[in-house]
């Protein structure tokens, strides 16, 4: 399975991953810029934000409750298709994903 | 050392500080450390790496140099650090003392680098994932009302009452025992074990104080011990049972000193410092009437309320400094620190730098890069106990403006006293006044 990230230096990576993981995981795994994960998924640091490909939107949905109260730390770069992606499993409906890092400052 | 609290402004931003002197100011001396802000200020701007020859430590007080350093963890290393700072002055007998009386020496796991740090690390986040603490809100905000109500009780007619002894400490004690699935327990023990343990950080110990330390933290430890060999005969739904049925990633368990030490970290770890952010938060509402009035109108909207909790541990971050250490010579903020340099990272400098913050002691929940305070750190050692905490304290806001009124200080600001320690800024009481909310 193959995710794709699409860095701030406009740098694309394409991954190969295992179903399972979460897209947080992968990028951390694979060193992709700007996603820091520091929270390893807890979903309470918003250190892996990014910006769902228009296409892949529907797919992974919106954020639930607790994802929308997380994201509320990163809201001044916030848009509709964000989302913390360490709340993104990688499977069979999300193989070939595309997503942006979103800017941060830390 | 003077410092006068009056609320003077500059350029229309609030100071509560006259301007210091680096020379003969350092953070050994408690009335510093009571009212550190023009310190701070003094740092960042004078010498933002600054080698406090008291303390014999480095000082790091700007927002980016904190962040540089707690994103190196390899450079700047936690373990040598902690080590370093731990029962200073003293750390052998303080050791042989453990191993005599406490059932051994069980060094802090959490409390390493990466790769080892990792492998604990993912055990504990499991524990409190935000999801996992949205489920615990319920049960939780029963047990933060019983004793809102219980100390509005407590407080009628006028009654003087302690914010700290009597509601923010027993409070937080209360939750995270629940959580450990420790049923019985004393309060006020686990509170002088608490103390007991986080004094072995404050650098501020003297050889006295800490064999009185120790004494405790070997009755803590036994406790502790005692509490695990029995989830491993029955093991029940809570979290000394994961700890000491955990299997880390790779498939290994943890041994018994290290699950030791992690119980001890997790009864510890989330209490002064959760403790001391529901202790601010009474300040700030009995001395900001106009915080108290935003909280007012925050209470039936989840997202403001959040924000107001975030800029409480803006303003007021419980930690105020942890230690690290160079294992290398490097350069930071264009200072060169030698191998082995002791650094304190102050968060709550870097929660005060105007440069991040604008007009940094002003509150004001609505400020635009609220969560990039460090109130909780950043990197490999964030704060695992993060969403819980929030919670804790976003309840205890939330009821407590619900139910209470006429929240006073029942002494003047400048008779607050302070913990005796480097690593957090926590009142030691909160005598207040309060009434029910009519
Ligand atoms: C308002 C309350 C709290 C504050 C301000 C706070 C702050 C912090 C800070 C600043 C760190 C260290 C980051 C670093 O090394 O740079 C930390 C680490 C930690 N905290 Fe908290 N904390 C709070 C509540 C809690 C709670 C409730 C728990 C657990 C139940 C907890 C457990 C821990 C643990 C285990 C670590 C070590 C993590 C590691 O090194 O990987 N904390 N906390
Ligand atoms: S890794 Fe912390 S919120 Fe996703």
């Amino acid at each position: 399975m193959k995710v794709t990230f699409v860095q701030l230096d406009g740098v694309e990576k394409t991954i190969e991953a295992v179903e399972g993981e979460t897209l947080m995981e992968i990028a951390r795994d694979n060193g992709v810029d700007g996603i820091l994960g520091d929270c390893g998924g807890s979903c309470s640091c918003a250190t892996c934000h990014v910006y769902v490909d228009e296409p892949w939107q529907a797919t992974v949905g919106k954020p639930d409750d607790v994802e929308e109260m997380a994201l509320e730390m990163v809201y001044d770069v916030m848009q509709e298709n964000s989302r913390l992606c360490c709340q993104i499993q990688l499977n069979a409906e999300t193989d070939g994903i595309r997503v942006k890092v979103a800017p941060g400052e830390y | 050392m003077q410092i006068s609290e009056t609320g003077q402004t500059q350029g229309g931003c609030p100071i509560d500080h006259n301007a210091i002197s680096l020379a003969d100011a350092t953070m050994a001396d408690p009335v510093l450390r009571a009212h550190p802000n023009a310190y701070y200020e003094a740092l960042r701007r004078e010498d933002p790496v600054h080698f406090d020859d008291k303390l014999n430590m480095w000082l790091v007080s700007r927002y980016e140099d904190v962040v540089t350093v707690l994103r190196d963890p390899i450079t700047f290393s936690d373990k040598l650090g902690y080590e370093a700072m731990y029962a200073s002055g003293y750390f052998e007998e303080f050791k042989q003392i453990l191993d005599r009386d406490g059932g051994g020496f069980f060094p802090d796991v959490i409390k390493d680098d990466p790769p080892a740090h990792t492998r604990v690390r993912r055990l504990l986040e499991k524990a409190f994932t935000a999801h996992r603490v949205a489920t615990l809100e319920p049960a939780i905000t029963e047990t933060i009302v019983g004793f809102i109500e219980k100390l509005a009780d407590r407080a009628q007619d006028g009654t003087v009452v302690d914010g700290v002894n009597d509601f923010a400490v027993p409070l937080t004690i209360s939750v995270i025992c629940e959580q450990l699935g420790i049923g019985q327990f004393n309060a006020e023990k686990i509170q002088r074990w608490s103390g007991a343990v986080t004094a072995q950080i404050s650098k501020m110990q003297d050889r006295e104080a800490m064999i009185e330390n120790a004494k405790l933290i070997c009755e803590l430890q036994h406790f502790i011990i005692q509490e695990m060999k029995d989830r491993e005969a029955n093991p029940r739904e809570d979290m000394i049972s994961d700890l000491v049925h955990a299997k880390t990633d790779d498939g290994g368990t943890l041994t018994f000193a290290e699950a030791v030490s992690l119980v001890r970290a997790m009864i510890i770890a989330g209490n002064d410092t959760t403790a001391t952010a529901i202790g601010n938060l009474l300040f700030v509402l009995a001395t900001q009437p106009e915080v108290a009035e935003t909280l007012r109108a925050s209470v039936d909207d989840e997202r403001a309320l959040n924000r107001f909790v975030e800029e409480l541990l803006r303003l007021e971050p419980p930690v105020r400094g942890l230690a690290k250490m160079t294992i290398e010579e490097v350069e930071l903020g264009g200072t060169k620190l030698p191998k082995h340099a002791h650094v304190l990272v102050l968060y709550a400098s870097g929660n005060d730098d105007e440069t991040k913050f604008e007009c940094p002691r002003h509150f004001d929940h609505t400020r635009r890069n609220i969560a990039q305070h460090v109130a909780f750190g950043v990197g490999v050692h964030r704060c695992v106990g993060a969403s819980l905490a929030r919670m804790e304290i976003k309840v205890a806001a939330c009821e407590i403006i619900k139910r209470w009124d006429n929240i006073k200080l029942a002494i003047p600001v400048e008779e607050l006293t302070y913990l005796p320690t480097v690593a957090t800024r926590s009142l030691e009481r909160l005598p207040m006044t309060l009434s029910r909310r009519a």
